[in-house]
């Protein structure tokens, strides 16, 4: 497989949230606003490429008896690793994404490239498959955040999009707007693709 | 080196790994965290607080307003902002812990009468849009102007002076019950914050 062909997989074929169905907990959950879902997805993406990168070296190192909760262990130190960081520097998303920082750790995605991909290829295939399965993540992400923010909110990014006679459909905002907006995302890509073919 | 011995060293080292980078991470970030929260402070004094020429976040005073189940005193911290060496006003922090969801902490800033001069929510977990309105200055700013007396302490659904949310009644009436609570307490206590030396810094 090519390293293009190995990126763009992340974004649409095996695309995380919307083909594998991974790591719904984080996604369903802060997607209130399409900030709040790109913030999340990059700091996931960021623990994506991080983990990917250390499990692959350390493949030949870590006894595969104990490979599980050694990639806990890395993922989990990225994931603090984000949270200062972002405390420090990005304090408006810290606040706003708040306990779902730490929950990155349980987040299948990461545990489920490091299993089936890193732990099984070499550098540079891994770091691009974090990449690209980070990028697929996080515009997935975006994008039911974009949806749930126009139609909850009337606003795109913050800012005001149906003016003011709108009336915020506030459901969308709440969890159940979540379900119903992937839901409906789903049967948008499944409809593309059935299209294509 | 096989079996046990090579799994228990691998672990190790791993976690030691782990250690030695959070730690360093730690010692980095140390320095913005505590400015960032520090700064948070500060902004949200500006806002509730008249016009003052000190460092409020410098000049405090603590009281005890109470004790935790597990007989641990409470305290209260008070900003006091200055013009010159007057007091110009007075800023604490309450928290109402009866939210739709988790505790609202709140900064209130009063003048040296005693009269609302702004409202800050610092942290919450409400609903967001719907309870998350509190945030919004239309409903921060009602509180302005209020005084303990000549209000009524309560949301307009319940008889009073203060507008709920549509479709969140909730967490404004435990806003406003917080506030009310703070100011009672601030009366209570005036001469002790307005008189006291201030706290060490």
């Amino acid at each position: 497989m090519s390293l293009l062909e190995n990126f763009k997989k992340g974004l649409w074929r095996e695309n995380a949230v919307f083909r594998l169905l991974l790591g719904l907990c984080p996604t369903l959950a802060v997607t209130t606003s399409a900030e709040n879902g790109l913030g999340m997805g990059l700091a996931t993406t960021f623990v994506l490429v991080g983990s990917n990168i250390v499990v692959s070296l350390m493949r030949q190192v870590i006894p595969p008896k104990v490979r599980i909760p050694a990639f806990i262990v890395i993922i989990a130190s990225f994931v603090t690793v984000v949270q200062l960081c972002m405390e420090a520097y990005f304090y408006d998303l810290y606040k706003a994404l708040g306990i779902f920082i730490p929950l990155i750790v349980v987040n299948c995605v990461i545990l489920g490239r490091a299993e089936a991909f890193a732990s099984k290829n070499s550098l540079l295939p891994s770091t691009v498959d974090g990449l690209g399965m980070g990028t697929g993540f996080t515009l997935a992400l975006f994008v039911l955040g974009a949806v749930r923010e126009l139609f909850g909110s009337g606003t795109l990014l913050g800012y005001a999009v149906f003016g003011a006679g709108y009336q915020p459909l506030i459901l969308m905002i709440l969890p159940p707007g979540a379900f119903i907006a992937m839901g409906l995302l789903l049967a948008a890509m499944n409809f593309i693709d059935n299209r294509r073919r | 080196m096989n079996g046990l011995p090579r799994l228990v060293l691998a672990l190790t080292l791993i976690t030691v790994g782990a250690g030695l980078l959070l730690s360093l991470v730690e010692s980095l970030t140390r320095a913005p965290i505590a400015e960032q929260r520090r700064l948070e402070t500060l902004r949200a004094l500006q806002t509730v607080l008249p016009a003052f020429d000190n460092s409020p976040d410098a000049d405090t005073v603590e009281l005890v307003f109470g004790t935790d189940k597990k007989g641990r005193e409470l305290k209260r911290t008070f900003f006091r902002g200055r013009q010159g060496t007057e007091i110009s006003g007075v800023a604490f922090s309450v928290t109402a812990p009866d939210g739709y969801s988790g505790n609202i902490n709140m900064m209130v800033g009063v003048d040296a009468g005693g009269t609302v001069v702004g409202l800050e929510i610092l942290s919450h977990a409400e609903t967001p849009g719907l309870g998350d309105k509190i945030t919004r200055d239309e409903f921060k700013g009602q509180f302005k102007g209020k005084a303990l007396e000549g209000s009524d302490w309560r949301v307009k659904k319940d008889g009073g002076d203060f507008d709920q949310i549509t479709g969140a009644t909730i967490s404004p009436r435990a806003v406003v019950k917080a506030v009310h609570k703070g100011l009672q307490f601030y009366r209570d206590h005036q001469q002790d914050v307005l008189t006291a030396e201030r706290a060490s810094p």
